[in-house]
């Protein structure tokens, strides 16, 4: 299992190369200039130059490339141009705050995913099969920033349960509890989505078990229904669930975004999404590495888990490490 | 399965009510602190270093926690301008001819820091963006103000609390000019400059302001509290949040929920219901915030001046300004804007006249439509007034295509002024002098010399803004300024001005006190919870 692990940890090297290529290229083709707003209307080429040198940018874009590698190897993220704060300092704390209504939200859609989906797949076409799907595929197809803004609508403005932005009250705010309360919205908000295509793939995949041979004896012996499915029906269907569900959650780490910025929760998208209007070119490559790197671990956790339950992949796998 | 169904109601009710109690337990902190007024603001701030910020929000923190020698005077809303009230000058004096400005400076005034503040010290602040062999010089803050520092000929300190100005030419919009968001020296301690240097003192800013910076969370929100040792009337609130919230429709949930006292940028279609709910609407007519797109005279196609006559006349600005805007504008014809002495609100010279755009159309040449194209920006106002210019020059035969830039592309390309194929681009903007039209206008400011990107030029114009200036008389400058905006809007057809923004602001009801001046920004002095 360790040389496993070990032989997917190397992979993960070539991957954050090519992503940091991409991004730090990206954010250098992009047009506009941060001196644009560093400067103002009347500020000549000459000043413009001055800040270029200052922030390095004047340099030939491999050279760029390599100098921000090698810092990003020490752990250096620089220094945001537009903030004139350390990266690190910036995005590490908003990362954590996207972490926090992601692993919620992800949470949410797996108790809902497979509680909902073994269901369906024990009493197929039965009444509440059928408004399970029904009901995913009109919360799969609700926009979240739309979601959130009718969950605000009921839970804040009408019935006043909840509050409806923000990660704390501004005042007196910031102990548990009022995170809690702040965080109940936009998880439900985030995880509809994931959680229906969870519900479809955990239902798809169990039936597909449950049609099995082994099952029929299995029931035959008089087996009850509860053990099947826990023992033998779920934990066969657990590899392409954990895929499912680990790709969820990576999707959530970069894309709460629409969340985000309708509850106004203080995470990394809108973080990032203001460095690229303000050509924060440190900020950026920081927060879409960050992102990435938790994309990139997520989907490990997925493979080392599958892994373990999965005998006939870890074997294949190690062989081709091999 | 319907006992299962029960069973699952029966579950989710006990949930619900279980779930219910829960909130209450863990909201059962009470909020306190009640002199807080918290904004919700739509965009980030800048730095907090006054030299280096130039931006309309990052200005309603600035002008809190610095000062400048002289301010406007934001608290009288039913003015048609504001005009200047001493600050850190307690008075001051014009020479006869114009030149020398001299500067009685308010004696006893402590920083933040504890530090005084006196005529050295206003030299420092000065040399930080003039002089380039001092040590605090910066460059970036000479770009900033270059508006207000291209004029200065040279600095004096006559004794501890007289400073003297003097300029290179008469300007008596000068002092007023220095109000723009990049506008005069607001005056930074040079004790804090010392201790913190020039790359961190804008993260520790320390001025003589009414409020004092607290703490600042990078896009969620800053905190200022009250200065309990400023030397004029103590602001009433004990703190300010400008929280940030980018989206319209979260800030008004915001502001319905009570989690923000203040929404500016409101969604405007919903300002009705909001105010029927308790909310207090706040406008100002007499901001200085004029939308407009200038024509690019060097595009082939606009060459004629009846082409830009007709786009003119072919706007149904009144329907703008009522059905896109919700009457939160109003219709603007000239370019100069409101806000400033010399706006005339009577200036209508382009009703609504399709058939007579079409019939000038053709006579240019073009009874059968000529495709056009213009930039705009990213505002957040899903370019709803653009699209509107796009319908209405559509029904004149003018295919009008909207390129639409992310804000930081756009301005970078607003600055260099428009390429020949780009037929005009948009911009809201305005100041509290006339003068700031002769920045957007005059002949010696195209780009990269400055920000007149439809390379607009007409000598006869340049000579109204330099007697406009000159004259201590309003009377008269005024007369000038309208003469140069007649010239430019009708002989020459330089812009297509649309709308005057009101800059609607949404109160909670326990808000009293809050004044919507005749500015993009606002004193907090004044407001208090109630």
């Amino acid at each position: 299992m360790t040389r496993f692990i070990f032989a997917r940890l190397l992979t993960i090297i070539p991957i954050m190369f090519g992503v940091s290529f991409f991004v730090f290229m990206l954010a250098h083709l992009a047009p506009g200039d941060v001196t644009t707003t560093l400067t103002g209307p009347y500020a000549t080429e000459e000043v413009r130059e001055q800040i270029r040198i200052k922030y390095g940018l004047n340099e030939p874009l491999m050279v760029q490339y390599g100098n921000w590698v090698g810092r990003i190897v020490q752990g250096e993220f620089g220094k945001s141009i537009a903030n004139r704060r350390m990266v690190a300092e910036l995005i590490f704390p908003k990362f954590a705050n996207t972490a926090i209504l992601a692993v919620t939200s992800a949470a949410l859609a797996y108790v809902i995913g497979l509680f909902v989906g073994v269901f369906a797949a024990s009493r197929p076409y039965s009444l509440f099969d059928r408004l399970a799907m029904a009901g995913t595929l009109m919360v799969g197809s609700i926009p979240p920033f739309w979601l959130g803004l009718l969950l605000v609508l009921l839970f804040s403005l009408t019935l006043r349960w909840l509050p409806a932005t923000g990660m704390t009250k501004i005042i007196d705010g910031g102990y548990p509890g009022d995170v809690i309360l702040h965080l109940i919205l936009p998880t439900i908000a985030a995880a509809a989505a994931p959680a229906a295509i969870i519900v479809r793939t955990v239902r798809a995949t169990m039936l597909e078990i449950l049609s099995q041979n082994y099952i029929k004896v299995a029931r035959a012996k008089g087996i009850r229904r509860n053990v099947i499915l826990r023992k033998h029906a779920l934990r066969n269907a657990l590899p392409p669930i954990a895929t499912i569900c680990g790709l969820q959650l990576g999707y959530l780490l970069g894309g709460v975004l629409f969340v985000e910025v309708i509850f106004a929760w203080p995470g990394i998208g809108s973080q990032l999404w203001a460095a690229i209007q303000a050509r924060d070119i440190p900020t950026i490559q920081g927060a879409s590495l960050i992102i990435a790197v938790a994309f990139v671990l997520v989907n490990l956790a997925v493979d080392v888990f599958n892994a373990y339950t999965d005998p006939k992949i870890r074997i294949s796998e190690g062989m081709r490490a091999r | 399965m319907l006992q299962y169904l029960k069973k699952s109601a029966a579950f989710g009710l006990a949930a619900i009510a279980g779930a219910a109690l829960a909130l209450g337990a863990l909201d059962a902190k009470p909020a306190k602190a009640e002199g807080t007024l918290i904004w919700a603001m739509p965009a980030a701030m800048s730095l907090f270093d006054p030299l280096q910020s130039c931006g309309w929000l990052t200005k309603n923190a600035t002008h809190m926690m610095f000062d400048g020698l002289v301010e406007l005077e934001l608290g009288k809303p039913e003015k048609a301008y504001a005009t200047l009230r001493p600050s850190l000058a307690e008075s001051w004096t014009i020479s006869d001819d114009g030149l020398v400005y001299t500067f009685n400076l308010r004696k006893g005034v402590k920083f933040h820091d504890g530090s005084p503040f006196n005529a050295e010290v206003a030299s420092w602040n000065y040399d930080r963006f003039l002089k380039k062999d001092a040590p605090q010089y910066s460059p970036v803050g000479a770009a900033f103000l270059d508006f207000y520092g291209r004029w200065v000929a040279s600095t004096k300190v006559i004794d501890e609390f007289t400073y003297q100005v003097t300029l290179k030419g008469p300007n008596y919009e000068w002092l007023q000019v220095g109000q723009s968001s990049c506008g005069q020296p607001e005056m930074i301690s040079p004790v804090a400059y010392e201790k913190y240097g020039e790359e961190d003192i804008a993260l520790n800013p320390v001025g003589t302001g009414p409020f004092k910076f607290v703490k600042r969370e990078i896009d969620v929100m800053v905190v200022l509290e009250r200065n309990e040792d400023y030397y004029g009337e103590a602001p009433k609130l004990d703190r300010i949040v400008f929280r940030q919230i980018t989206d319209p429709a979260t800030r008004m949930s915001a502001l319905r929920a009570g989690e923000v006292h203040m929404v500016t940028e409101p969604t405007w279609d919903e300002i009705e219901n909001v105010v029927e709910e308790g909310f207090t609407l706040l406008l100002q007519e007499n901001v200085p915030s004029v939308w407009y797109a200038q024509f690019n005279m060097k595009n082939p196609l606009l060459k004629d001046v009846r082409v830009r006559r007709a786009i003119n006349m072919a706007i149904n600005r009144e329907g703008i300004a009522n059905e896109i805007l919700f009457g939160t504008g109003h219709a603007e014809h000239g370019i100069l804007s409101a806000g400033a002495f010399a706006y005339d609100p009577t200036y209508k010279p382009y009703p609504y006249d399709p058939e007579g755009a079409k019939k000038l159309l053709a006579e240019a040449g073009y009874a059968d439509g000529l495709d056009l194209t213009m930039e705009i920006f990213d505002y957040g106002w899903n370019e709803a007034w653009e699209k509107w210019v796009q319908r209405d020059l559509k029904k004149v035969g003018i295919n009008l295509k909207l390129s639409k830039l992310e804000w930081m592309t756009y301005l970078g390309k607003w600055l260099q002024g428009m390429p020949e194929d780009i037929a005009m681009n948009t911009m809201g903007w305005g100041w509290s002098v006339p003068y700031w039209t002769a920045h957007a206008t005059r002949c010696d400011h195209h780009p990269p010399n400055g920000i007149n990107g439809g390379w607009y030029c007409n000598e006869q114009v340049d000579d109204l803004y330099k007697k406009a200036i000159a004259t201590q008389d309003q009377s008269e400058a005024t007369g000038y300024y309208r003469e140069a905006n007649r010239i430019i809007m009708e002989e020459d057809v330089a812009f297509l001005p649309v709308f005057s923004y009101h800059n609607p602001i949404l109160l909670a009801p326990n808000v009293k006190g809050f004044v919507n001046g005749q500015e993009n920004w606002y004193d907090f002095t004044l407001p208090y919870i109630e």
